[in-house]
């Protein structure tokens, strides 16, 4: 069956049971950061190519002040990095705290996956012996 | 470079061969949560369960020496349609998360629609008032913009 290992794996055990306070604090932080349609918008966005934060702003039907807090966000996240150079502010994506998101969803897709089969097993199996 | 935009959200789907109402019951009946609840590698899983919304339930898994708890209380027991459950184990940090189990019916079978998301609801919630009240702000701020 698919989730075979999936609980006693050698991966998800670094990244969930020697999970530091800081790795969890910041994985609150991506998963809350990427809850958001502008943000999501933003990383992709910057997936392309570094940006200004001015043009990247232009780019959305919403305020700079809005765009600057969505940034700030993705900063606490550690999604993104800003540079400054001279008066603009430059932004470019820092995609590995993504890993970390991709395991957690990629772990429980495989394990319900595998729950919900059992369960059609046992059910099925109930209904069997019952006839 | 591939970036995730969709949100970090897993949901699995399942159409099983029969009704919602048996179906139910398998996730809140300890003995049946022993049966399935049990990932190949583990060798045995006992649950037990206070089916009642505020109430706690705990699966623990067993392989070799080691204990895997999993834990969490009902939010929402709406049988037989939906099941809204936190879950707390070593595997997400030993936070909790949110679990939504929803009970579709496709004609003689069922489908199954679990969706786990890392922040409980009301955090989410919470989340999201607090930037549609800054965007709020932040649009009279500006004029309407």
């Amino acid at each position: 069956m698919a989730d075979d290992g999936v609980l006693t794996s050698p991966a998800y055990r670094r990244i969930f049971t020697h999970m530091g306070e800081y790795k969890a604090a910041r994985m609150d932080r991506v998963f809350s950061a990427l809850g958001d349609p502008t943000r999501r918008a933003i990383l992709a966005r910057l997936a392309t190519e570094d940006a200004r934060v001015t043009d990247l702003a232009a780019g959305f039907a919403i305020s700079l002040n809005s765009v600057s807090k969505h940034i700030r966000a993705l900063e606490r996240a550690g999604l993104l990095r800003r540079r400054v150079v001279g008066r603009e502010h430059l932004l470019s994506l820092q995609p590995e705290p993504l890993a970390d998101a991709a395991a957690w969803i990629d772990h429980y897709r495989r394990f319900w996956d595998g729950r919900l089969a059992a369960l059609e097993a046992y059910v099925l199996e109930k209904k069997r012996k019952r006839q | 470079m591939t970036v995730a935009t969709a949100p970090p959200i897993v949901v699995v789907r399942r159409r099983i061969a029969a009704s919602a109402a048996e179906l139910f019951e398998a996730w809140l009946d300890p003995a049946a949560l022993a049966h399935w609840m049990r990932p190949e590698t583990i060798q045995r899983t006992t649950a037990r369960v206070d089916a009642r919304v505020g109430g706690r339930y705990e699966v623990i898994m067993e392989v070799d020496t080691r204990v895997i708890p999993h834990r969490g209380e009902y939010l929402m027991i709406d049988p037989p349609r939906r099941l809204v459950f936190t879950w707390n184990s070593p595997y997400t940090g030993e936070r909790d998360t949110l679990v939504a189990v929803d009970f579709l019916a496709a004609g003689p079978d069922t489908e199954i629609v679990v969706t786990h998301q890392q922040l409980p609801e009301a955090e989410l919630a919470a989340h999201e008032r607090g930037w549609t009240s800054a965007l709020e702000k932040l649009a009279a701020y500006h004029g309407g913009r």
